[in-house]
């Protein structure tokens, strides 16, 4: 089967919202203001694990252009969160990290609240912070959450204490093989803290008018910042509208229920509109939102000739201080630790725990890069070991139709070898470099998640028509294509249709921009209801052609007879006589067949439903001297099935490469001993610019997949994050013999692995 | 303390009352309303807010608003001229330059005056003049054509 292009002309189709970004017409949260608005400063807390004694608020609030102060008092006793509702909007009596908040304030400009929150009298226990993820599990640790037991959904996630989750991957009886195999081969890595950074930091506007609330905020999932508003303040989703405006990037930190309850109820309190907006300090320390430092460590059983024989891996996640959406990440770091890989046996045990650190939630492709990079210098070691060339075990064992996963999962055609073949040619591996550069090569695996999602599409009087849909422009630009996919289904022009989103009172519920999803989804959702209006269109034209349905076709703007294209009526002419709409959730795709049996802490992610699968080979150049790396060059091969907006489709792989040197380079959060982040900043926080960014050539090397989204395809926003940085580790250790097992991967570290290895 | 003073943005005139600590991206987003200058760090890191000062690519969040007064101010607002898109800003959606668009403002302004001073650069000369603005969705690829597209016509 050939690799599927999709037909339409990509050349000449510009994003709808591309007019405003570029000349600054188009308005993000921040940019929005409203007549008597108040400006909201949280205050945070001072220890990042203490007892709160005593909170007085009266000087704040007896502070002249102060509207409201409230706190833990001000608001109903009910605690949020995900899989586990661990949380409350405001500390009661334990704060747990040192972005919890004591209280909010509204004020009527910025230097009175921040006035105002100085005024806030604090009194504290302080309690032992616990900043070490791995010696939270002790036994003997203190408790962070001392109430654990009663959380609902404990049993099912395996908690205990200070471990939130705990998930096994289990498949025949890895000890045995282990003791069978020619030779073992382990390997033992760690992962400091990664932040998204979306360049927009976070706002929230919240407006009542009478019960009712308005929410305006910078989210990537509006739905769930409805659903967590209503269970904060206990009031009805119907009572709580919340619109996106332009979103200036998300990358997983702005998923999540987090501000809009805090910022609903000080509105209310202060009978005004209140503006919150980040500074950049508090965008890195005071949002529960980050990528996890993880202890990972590896052992595999392999065979002279390469065959994988069992795996063991032990996997410590930092949950940091809640819950939030994380409570998968034990199991979907778990899987990560088998990777794309045929496996005999395996026995892979992962925990989640609680610490006093900024809570982890999902960043791109949550748990992966970091595993994927281990995993990937794992890989390398075994090649090593067994004297054969990373790319032949690679190609030796990696799945492809027909083969096993670690829960016994058998695969449909995946294009996991072809990424790797192309990976390899396109950036001429086996070439004589200058001794200073090498390449190193990942692969990696991400699932796509089949969710519910629901859509409208109606023609206006002029023939011209409007998506009405849940999803969540994030900046992918996969909602800005869903113009492109309904014309083609009706023949019409994409610029004629215009896009309803980022409104929860407009649209059906949607899971937003989380989990490379919404093409996957949402785009289901919104052919089915374009689908019902090309069957309005029929019927209609039918009747006023006098002509057979099965005779008529829809081009060019117009229902007309195949063959007679002068006998046609014009979708406007329809339009204008009728009422065209439809609605449409299009059909679920189902999870594939597992054996899981053996395993524990089971979250649905034991099953890939449609993997993507992809390889990135890259060329560094390494300063013996410094340790600085130089990234001269990466190839990023992706099995994302049928590639229908490719502009969109290539921008992921760009940015997600990007991002992930940065994961390998330079972006780490530094925590001191009590968990507070030591480098809450873009000077001390380095992002990858643009003269550090490197020449990135992309391959598409899917096919269609039975079980895809829309079209064949499947997901792309996450994935490009993944294997970059394990790609980049397995080419440092090529120049300088020695693996850094460290992430990031700073000179200091690089430098410092040169050193040991030389002595 | 209020000053009465005026600036000039995009050509046009603005009586304004500013602070004199106020930051010039302060007084144009607020006081002016342009609110297509957009504010990442407030620490002259990402290039967000970034605005031509007499043609010269100026951090707006780090220079006092009173230090503008009597000069000419350019944001990405005074890019096009009526309906017409600059070549730049077709470009940079054409190419792919645009992913969430919060950068967008200030790379076009750093863009411009790169081109105003070199008007043919190499790309490493592109990469290292965009290189105080921070982008986090297109890995750049996208802007960095998009400049040498404008450029090579």
């Amino acid at each position: 089967m050939s690799i599927l292009q999709h037909e339409v002309a990509q050349a000449d189709y510009v994003r709808s919202d591309g007019h405003g970004k570029v000349t600054g017409s188009g308005q993000y949260t921040a940019d929005l203001s409203f007549t008597g608005q108040a400006v909201a400063k949280f205050r945070y807390a001072d220890h990042s694990h203490a007892r709160v004694l005593r909170v007085d608020v009266s000087k704040a609030r007896a502070l002249p252009g102060v509207y409201a102060v409230i706190t833990h008092d001000d608001v109903p006793e009910v605690k949020y969160g995900g899989m586990v509702q661990d949380r409350y909007l405001f500390a009661k009596d334990i704060v747990r990290f040192e972005g919890e908040i004591i209280a909010a304030v509204a004020a009527m400009n910025d230097e009175i609240a921040k006035l105002a929150v100085s005024l806030i009298e604090v009194d504290y226990e302080p309690l032992p912070a616990i900043s070490d993820f791995v010696a939270s599990m002790d036994p003997s640790s203190a408790l962070i959450h001392e109430d654990w037991e009663t959380d609902s959904r404990a049993d099912e996630l395996g908690s205990n204490r200070n471990t939130l989750g705990y998930s096994t991957i289990v498949k025949g009886d890895a000890d045995a093989a282990m003791a069978k195999a020619d030779h073992i081969v382990t390997g033992r890595y760690t992962t400091d803290p990664v932040q998204g950074v979306p360049i927009e930091p976070r706002a929230v506007i919240a407006q009542w008018q009478g019960n009712k609330v308005t929410i305006w905020s910078s989210t990537q999932v509006p739905y769930a910042a409805r659903a967590g508003v209503a269970t904060t303040l206990q009031i009805p989703q119907s009572d709580v509208r919340i619109v996106v405006p332009l979103l200036g990037g998300g990358f997983g930190a702005k998923c999540d229920f987090h501000f809009e309850g805090h910022i609903a109820a000080l509105a209310r309190a202060a009978k005004r509109p209140v503006k919150l907006v980040f500074t950049r300090h508090e965008e890195f320390f005071a949002i529960g939102h980050r990528r996890e430092g993880m202890l990972i460590e590896l052992e595999t059983g392999v065979m002279n000739d390469g065959t994988l024989v069992a795996r063991r891996a032990r996997l410590v996640l930092d949950k940091g201080a809640y819950c939030g959406e994380g409570g998968f990440f034990a199991q979907m770091a778990a899987m990560h630790a088998c990777g794309p890989y045929v496996i005999d046996t395996v026995n892979v045990h992962s925990f989640l725990n609680y610490s006093n650190n900024q809570p982890s939630s999902s960043i791109r492709a949550p748990t992966a890069p970091q595993v994927c990079w281990a995993l990937e210098q794992h890989m390398d070691a075994i090649a090593k070991t067994i004297g054969m060339d990373p790319v032949a075990l690679r190609m030796k064992t990696l799945i492809e139709e027909g083969a096993e996963g670690p829960t016994r999962q058998v695969f449909d055609y995946i294009g996991m070898k072809d990424s790797l073949t192309k990976a390899v040619e396109m950036i001429g591996y086996g070439q004589t470099l200058p001794d200073d550069e090498a390449i190193g090569i990942a692969c990696g695996w991400w699932p796509c998640f089949a969710v519910e999602s629901g859509a409208y599409f109606k023609l206006n009087h002029d023939g011209t028509g409007t998506i009405v849909t849940g999803a969540q422009e994030n900046g992918t630009g996969s909602v800005m294509a869903m113009p492109k996919f309904v014309a083609e289904e009706l023949g019409m022009d994409p610029k004629d249709i215009s896009i309803l989103y980022q409104d929860t009172d407009a649209a059906p519920w949607d899971m937003g921009s989380s989990g490379s999803q919404t093409t996957f989804n949402s785009v289901r959702a919104v052919l089915a209801a374009a689908a019902e209006v090309r069957e309005q269109l029929l019927d209609a034209a039918a009747e006023a052609l006098e002509a057979a349905r099965e005779d008529l076709e829809l081009v060019g703007g117009a229902v007309s007879v195949k063959g007679t294209p002068s006998k046609a009526v014009t979708i406007a002419e329809l339009a204008a006589a009728g009422t065209f709409h439809g609605k449409g959730s299009g059909p679920l795709p189902e999870s594939p067949a597992v054996q899981a049996e053996g395993c524990v802490g089971r979250l649905g992610m034991e099953s890939f439903l449609a993997p993507q699968v992809f390889t990135h080979a890259v060329r560094v150049k390494v300063d013996r001297d410094t340790g600085v790396v130089r990234i001269v060059q990466v190839a990023a091969a992706h099995d994302s099935g049928a590639v229908l907006n490719p502009i969109g489709a290539n921008g992921q792989v760009y940015g997600g490469v990007v991002m992930g040197i940065g994961q390998a380079l330079s972006e780490g959060t530094i925590l001191d001993k009590d968990g507070k982040q030591r480098n809450p900043g873009l000077l001390d926080y380095k992002l990858v610019t643009c003269s550090d960014a490197p020449p990135i050539d992309i391959a598409w090397v899917g096919r269609f997949t039975p079980d895809a989204g829309p079209r064949g395809s499947k997901g792309i926003g996450e994935p490009p994050s993944v294997p970059t940085a394990g790609a980049i580790a397995n080419a440092i250790a090529n120049v300088i013999g020695s693996p850094v097992c460290s992430l990031p991967m700073t000179p200091e570290r690089v430098w410092e692995t040169i050193q040991g290895a030389a002595l | 303390m209020k000053n009465e003073t005026s600036l000039t943005v995009n050509g046009m005139t603005y009586p304004v009352a500013i602070d004199s600590h106020a930051t010039l991206l302060r007084a144009v987003r607020d006081d002016i309303g342009l609110t297509g200058t957009k504010e990442g760090c407030d620490d002259s890191e990402c290039g967000a807010c970034m605005m031509l000062i007499d043609g010269k690519p100026v951090n707006s969040c780090s220079y006092l608003a009173m230090q503008a007064v009597g000069r000419s101010l350019t944001t990405v607002e005074g890019l096009s001229s009526g309906e017409e898109l600059s070549p730049l800003q077709q470009a940079f959606l054409t190419a792919g330059g645009v992913q969430c668009g919060f950068c967008t403002p200030g790379m076009l302004i750093s863009a411009t005056a790169l081109l105003a001073a070199t008007p043919h650069p190499t790309e490493e000369e592109v990469r290292i003049g965009l290189s105080g603005n921070l982008c986090r969705c297109t890995g750049y690829d996208g802007i960095v054509k998009a400049v040498l597209q404008v450029s090579s016509k």
